[in-house]
């Protein structure tokens, strides 16, 4: 009867986790959102298990048949339940559904597209002008019917659209010298920030869930600028595409910087 | 890598544990792996039960050499990643599969199925993406055989683990009495079956996920760029980057193929050794083989991938 209590509690247990991720949303801060189905499923199939383990008499058994009975040890597999419960509970708890500035520098801000997993050029660059700038193509869609705007009219742009812009003639200039409006997680410059007047805004870009994150950056030359590291801000200004060091980077001039609330998905994907 | 003046130098340190990002990745990685856990380890209770004993040995070819190949081509018809492979294997194993059959299929299917040959090109478009598809792919089976044939020289008393040697063959009285049972209380033994290998296989997923995830948010992978200009180097530890990071299948050759100063072949002892090789599945493969078994396992891996990249790589990509 212990054993059962014991094993269905700790199906219980990471039921109820995967289903509280879904229900409060949690979720999007952990994973992709291809991901959230199969973990709602997997907390209705585990807290059902969790009910059949504790409810439903065992099985008829004969000996020697291998339906998974429990070794001889009497306190391995209580071990295994504080193992497999304690960990998960304690991390929820002190989990921040964030990532601090300690990943970020281990892994490195990616600040040009090449660096965005899953990136490919879909054209060949243009040739170079004559005063080795990169080449300009004729605009594709007009810029109100795709680009959301705010009240004010300001672009509101993530920071992967930035990035992208900076690669893309076409869509370069749909943002060069415009209003914008972008969110993401403030990090002082210490690189490509000669005049110590910049600081990194950082979105984290994942494929499946944290372990493949890649924190994206783009910088935002505001003075005096001072939050907390890896704290959400609203950045207003205007996006600007200079050419610094061999590239063409994103940088945008803040007007304003705020700090906001994290946005619904804290992912890019 | 960012360009232009430095205002300011930032100390590079090799390794920076923080709780904070720790409790992060572990809770992503579990909720991430654990449905796929759950999937195999059910699948595995239904295969235990309904999957006639001797049925694997029944349709695999005899030749050794052949049902290793056929077991390492089996994932381009029944993918699994390499979460939900383990428990299956398990069962498979009980019901007498041949244990050179199942190192084959267990270490080729997670790389070696059409979702990875897909993502895989996708990633590396622009990068040689039909050549690196096809290494990766075909290493990868190559890898897989070579491991089985070598296992086939080890006594099966030091690779399985106790519980698993003594039912790696098949029993035929067990047939006369899973025939007198209902099919509701065979469903049920399947259950409690799925059950038993969940709790089971769980508790080293979380040690594993525990040990990757210190190791993936702590380590510093910027002073791995240095070694992308020696080829030895930069392939060993781009594996032992694939090792630490501990990435699915599916998505881990977008993250490799941003790694733009590294050559080819050292990505490509990334792709390949991955899906075969990392934290978590060092403590997965223990519940299967024996401590001992999976540490040698692990070390022809690595030699065999790192060796093959750097030969195959060099030559193709």
């Amino acid at each position: 009867m212990l054993e059962r209590l014991r094993d269905g509690l700790v199906l219980g247990v990471w039921g109820a986790v995967a289903l509280g991720f879904i229900l409060t949303g949690r979720a999007a801060s952990y994973l992709h959102p291809s991901f959230h189905p199969w973990l709602l499923v997997s907390g209705i199939v585990l807290l059902a298990l969790a009910a059949s383990v504790l409810i439903m008499p065992k099985p008829a058994c004969e000996a020697g048949c291998a339906c998974g009975e429990s070794p001889s040890s009497t306190w391995l597999p209580w071990l295994r339940a504080v193992l497999l419960t304690g960990p998960l509970l304690a991390t929820l708890v002190i989990s921040p559904s964030q990532f601090g500035p300690v990943m970020v520098h281990n892994r490195g801000l990616a600040d040009s597209l090449a660096m965005l997993p899953g990136y490919s050029a879909f054209r060949d660059p243009a040739l170079p002008t004559p005063d080795e700038r990169p080449g300009e193509e004729g605009p594709l869609v007009p810029l109100s019917e795709y680009l959301e705007q705010d009240a004010e009219g300001r672009i509101v742009a993530t920071v992967a659209d930035l990035l992208y812009a900076a690669n893309i003639p076409e869509l370069r200039r749909d943002f060069e010298g415009r209003e914008i409006v972008v969110v993401g997680q403030f990090l002082p410059a210490h690189r490509n920030n000669p005049q110590g007047d910049r600081f990194s805004l950082v979105r984290m870009f994942i494929l499946c869930c944290a372990a493949d994150a890649r924190p994206l950056a783009i910088p935002v030359q505001f003075p005096h600028a001072d939050f907390p590291s890896m704290s959400w801000v609203e950045v207003r200004g205007i996006a600007k595409f200079p050419f610094e060091g061999g590239r063409v980077t994103p940088v945008v001039e803040g007007r304003q910087v705020a700090p906001c609330e994290p946005p619904t998905e804290t992912f890019l994907y | 890598m960012e360009f232009g003046n430095d205002s300011q130098q930032e100390p590079v340190t090799v390794f920076e544990f923080s709780a904070q990002d720790f409790s992060y990745a572990f809770v992503s990685v579990l909720l991430e792996g654990m449905p796929f856990i759950l999937a195999g380890t059910l699948l595995a209770g239904l295969l235990d039960e309904f999957l006639p004993p001797g049925f694997m040995v029944r349709v695999l070819p005899r030749q050794p050499a052949a049902g290793i190949a056929a077991a390492a081509a089996l994932g381009m018809v029944v993918p699994m990643c390499e979460c939900g492979i383990v428990p299956v294997i398990r069962r498979l194993l009980r019901k007498g599969l041949p244990v050179s059959n199942a190192i084959a299929y267990m270490l080729a299917a997670p790389v070696v199925n059409p979702i990875v040959a897909v993502s895989t090109y996708a990633a590396f478009k622009g990068q040689a993406p039909l050549e690196m598809t096809a290494l990766r792919l075909g290493l990868a089976f190559l890898t897989a055989c070579l491991v089985a044939l070598a296992a086939q020289t080890v006594r099966l008393e030091h690779i399985l683990r106790p519980g698993l040697l003594d039912t790696n063959s098949v029993s035929l009285p067990l047939l006369d009495f899973q025939s007198q049972i209902s099919i509701a209380a065979r469903l049920g033994r399947a259950l409690q079956t799925a059950v038993a290998d969940f709790l089971d296989v769980m508790t080293f997923f979380v040690l594993g996920v525990a040990v990757s995830a210190t190791a993936s948010t702590a380590l510093n992978q910027e002073v791995l760029l240095p070694l992308a200009l020696e080829p030895w180097l930069a392939t060993f530890s781009m594996m032992g980057l694939a090792f630490v990071l501990s990435l699915c299948s599916t998505s881990d050759a977008f993250i490799a193929a941003t790694f733009l100063v590294f050559p080819a072949y050292a990505k490509l002892g990334f792709l390949v050794l991955g899906p075969m090789l990392d934290l978590k599945l060092i403590f997965l493969y223990q519940t299967i083989f024996r401590k001992r078994f999976v540490a040698g396992m692990a070390a022809g891996i690595f030699l065999l991938v790192g060796l093959m990249s750097l030969r195959l790589g060099v030559l193709v990509l």
